[in-house]
């Protein structure tokens, strides 16, 4: 039921954001270097992804903190945040599995460009460290309930934004001026921007190296700063009641 | 707190139109400021049902937590006693998208006549039972399902999808389910043809349609309510 109400709500978006670039492109002039069937690929393929990378691995820690059961947890001889990563990483193979028929699907739609080898290593690639950047970025966000129990909003504030400066829902590419030079230096662009934009070859292969260094230059700011925040929550961890 | 969530929400959405629209500027004939106006008042519809019928939304909780069933021993509706259980109303986003229907209506150059003195709040209203009807529709699929999750939050965004752009750029036959199964294309896309002036493309009906959104609105809130009590006569409980 619920994966059945998932894929059908995909296959809505997808045909959504077909009648949506259809109808732009055909009253405006095209970007330069984002065809139609290129702006098509990019928005199915971020559907995809978000099936992935909307899984929010680590909410166990804001559950666990509200049930007080976390106190268990930190008692036992394991690492912590390992054992939220693997949690995390279970339901993101779980939802990966969805990819497959969702993308079986959106086929009957949408024709979907199919990049070299090459390019799909690439993409693959920058994927894992999106999904590295946007793990951390989650985890940070949990934490945050260690000092006020209850975070949902805040998070949820905090996805939207991301969707949009991301690149999630256009490509960061239509940001004019100033504000595109501002969303491609925030954190943000590591997560959808950069493997989508490899994917559909605005990022040529002469900068796939700056790139995927730049988002791994993001996640290991973010892993320093999830290390430090980690140290100085479980250090105050406040139960209550449970 | 909630404040600041509904300003983002509404604000992602029409900041990712704008940046789309700076890049092109027409969507089958209607313009970024054309689209705001259409925006905000899908948001006053949409705020107004969210402040006053709030609680419907959480029919599947008191389905799954047996508190539901009092509402059937008491000698009043169970609709009724859903829609006035004791609530805390915060206005906020009604305040919010009426102040940026406001801010659309002068940014389109709408013409603010009687006509639309009169007609804007019943459309508002309109929208807001069409709204309910959605709302009340899913709740009476808990009676089966008992969880409901993931469909609530499926439909909220697809509805929120669908009522972006005129509905001119969907085929034929979705354009016909949004103006006649499920009439989200009354909740903005036609009124806002009318005070637009806009010649109404998707299905070459008079933009005078828009009008009758009240109407509409009545019209599938009854046909929801007859599916809620199809589903109440269903209804089993859920032992706890």
């Amino acid at each position: 039921m619920e994966v059945l109400t998932e894929i059908g709500s995909l296959i809505l978006r997808v045909y959504i954001l077909r009648a949506l670039w259809t109808a732009l492109y055909a009253q405006n002039a095209a970007p330069l270097n984002l065809p139609l069937h290129s702006m098509i690929t990019y928005a199915t393929v971020a559907m995809l992804m978000s099936l992935i990378l909307e899984v929010d691995g680590t909410r166990l820690i804001r559950e666990k903190l509200r049930e007080g059961t976390i106190a268990a947890d930190l008692m036992k001889p394991i690492s912590v945040p390992l054992y939220f990563f693997s949690d995390g990483a279970g339901q993101t193979l779980l939802h990966a599995l969805l990819v497959v028929p969702s993308l079986l699907f959106a086929l009957l739609l949408v024709r979907i460009d199919v990049p070299s080898p090459a390019v799909f290593a690439a993409f693959l690639l920058a994927l894992a460290v999106g999904y590295g950047v946007n793990f951390f970025l989650n985890f940070l966000m949990n934490c945050v309930a260690f000092w006020t129990l209850e975070t949902f909003a805040a998070q949820l504030i905090v996805r939207w934004v991301s969707d949009l400066l991301s690149g999630q829902i256009i490509p960061l590419t239509l940001f004019p001026g100033v504000l595109g030079r501002i969303v491609f230096a925030l954190p943000f662009a590591a997560i959808y921007s950069t493997p989508l934009l490899i994917y559909v070859g605005v990022i040529p292969s002469s900068q796939w190296a700056a790139s995927i260094g730049a988002q791994l230059a993001w996640l290991a700011l973010f892993a320093v700063l999830s290390v430090l925040v980690w140290r100085a929550a479980s250090s105050r961890i406040v139960i209550q009641g449970g | 707190m909630w404040f600041v969530f509904t300003i983002v929400y509404h604000g992602v959405a029409l900041g990712a139109l704008y940046v789309t629209m700076r890049q092109f500027p027409s969507m089958n004939g209607w313009d970024f400021r054309e689209m705001f106006f259409l925006y905000a008042l899908w948001m006053a519809g949409h705020e107004l049902h969210n402040t006053l019928f709030f609680t419907v939304v959480s029919v599947p909780e008191y389905v799954r937590e047996g508190r539901f069933d009092r509402f059937l021993v008491r000698p009043l509706d169970a609709l009724f006693q859903m829609l006035t259980v004791p609530q805390q109303i915060v206005p906020d986003g009604l305040i919010l998208a009426i102040a940026t229907l406001a801010a659309a209506t002068v940014a389109a150059n709408v013409r603010v006549d009687w006509i639309f003195v009169i007609f804007v709040p019943l459309v508002i209203a309109g929208g807001a039972l069409i709204d309910l009807g959605i709302s009340l529709a899913v709740a009476t699929c808990s009676f089966w399902f008992i969880r409901i999750d993931t469909l609530r939050w499926v439909v909220m965004s697809l509805e929120q999808d669908f009522t972006r752009y005129p509905i001119s750029i969907y085929t034929r036959g979705v354009r016909i389910v949004l103006a006649f199964i499920l009439p989200f294309a009354f909740m903005n896309y036609f009124p806002a043809t009318f005070f637009l002036q806009k010649a109404e493309t998707g299905l070459h009906l008079s933009p005078a349609v828009g009008l009758l959104t009240p109407a509409i609105g009545l019209a599938w809130l009854g046909a929801a309510y007859a599916f809620w009590l199809v589903g109440l006569h269903h209804y089993q409980g859920t032992g706890s």
